[in-house]
């Protein structure tokens, strides 16, 4: 039985499953894990991004007419430089 | 280590790198070292308007710790190999994918 | 153990030397000159060093000299063909003094329009603000 001793056991028993980043600048990832180091570097495959974009932030200084917008992209194969890690959560295990 | 193998294994082969501020560029991947600094040859640049310092190189080199995102060839990845040597916990030394 | 591998990197950087290059630093500044030396943390030494402010089609210069520059301040260092910098269309080359308050309020902007996106992200969706110094590039 695995257990879990230490904080990067918890991401090497979500190898290879869908685990959620959330990333420094306003950004989020799911994808499938394959790889980590221990600067908590990631290479995911079939990566959805979730980028946060304010819009009707152009008027300087800007109006109350500013809104969060979600934009998505994918990606097939990606490497996640460590240093811009959040948090990384497993996938939900019922 | 693991991760440098697995760029060192991407040599010559086409990678787009996404900085932390916000520039993408695609190459050819020439090199990379244990900082995972790269060397890009035959570079294009996303949205080249933006940066127009950028229209004259053709090659680059760039620090390790400014990148955000590499995209990889999914298809020069295994990610079989990729789960067991991080399960192991150590560089794939061995492995005849290291080359 | 880590010491007997190679500096593959920063060793390609061989041939760079003596070429004119295109340094990228954290804060956004341009600078162009001459690369003379460098190591493994991409410390780098310029000369002729000068600095390239961009607004619309024109550039500008600023001449500076000799450089080091620490490495963790590059973003990125490019090698200029020579050949195709100069067949850039509609490119040409201003007074500093003419473009740079131009190029301040481009800088302005930007960091207005930035701090008032982290600040709104903050207050609705709870993301952290960066902080004042880092990926301000």
């Amino acid at each position: 039985m695995e257990t879990i001793q230490e904080p990067f056991d918890l991401i090497r028993l979500s190898l290879s499953e869908r685990v959620f980043v959330k990333l420094r600048g306003d950004r989020e990832l799911t994808g499938i894990l394959h790889a980590y180091d221990g600067h908590m570097n990631l290479i995911m495959s079939d990566v959805v991004e979730t980028i946060m974009l304010v819009e009707g932030v152009d008027a300087v200084p800007p109006g109350p007419g500013a809104t969060v917008k979600v934009a998505t992209r994918k990606m097939d194969m990606l490497f996640v430089r460590g240093d811009g890690v959040i948090l990384v959560s497993p996938p939900s295990r019922t | 280590m693991l991760i440098f193998s697995v760029f060192k294994t991407l040599t010559d082969q086409q990678v787009t790198v996404e900085l932390k501020n916000d520039l993408s560029i695609t190459g050819v991947l020439k090199s990379v070292d244990q900082f995972l600094n790269i060397r890009l040859d035959s570079i294009k640049v996303l949205d080249e308007a933006r940066h127009p310092h950028m229209m004259a190189v053709k090659n680059c080199f760039i620090r390790g710790s400014v990148v955000r995102y590499v995209q990889l060839p999914s298809e020069h990845v295994d990610t079989q190999l990729l789960e067991d040597a991080t399960r192991r916990g150590s560089s794939p030394r061995s492995h005849p994918f290291i080359g | 153990m880590d010491s007997l591998i190679p500096f593959t990197t920063s060793g390609s950087l061989v041939d760079c030397v003596d070429r004119k290059m295109l340094v990228v630093l954290r804060d956004g500044r341009k600078l162009h000159g001459v690369l003379r030396s460098y190591d493994q943390f991409a410390n780098l030494v310029l000369e002729d060093t000068v600095e390239r402010i961009y607004h619309g089609n024109a550039f500008a210069e600023n001449w500076h000299g000799l450089f080091l520059i620490r490495g963790e301040n590059v973003v990125l260092l490019g090698e200029i063909d020579l050949d195709l910098e100069d067949e850039i269309p509609q490119r040409r080359q201003v007074e500093y003094a003419a473009l740079e308050p131009y190029h301040k309020n481009d800088v302005e902007v930007k960091k207005q329009r930035e701090e008032a996106k982290a600040q709104i992200l903050y207050e609705q969706k709870g993301f952290c603000k960066e902080g004042g110094e880092g990926d301000g590039y």
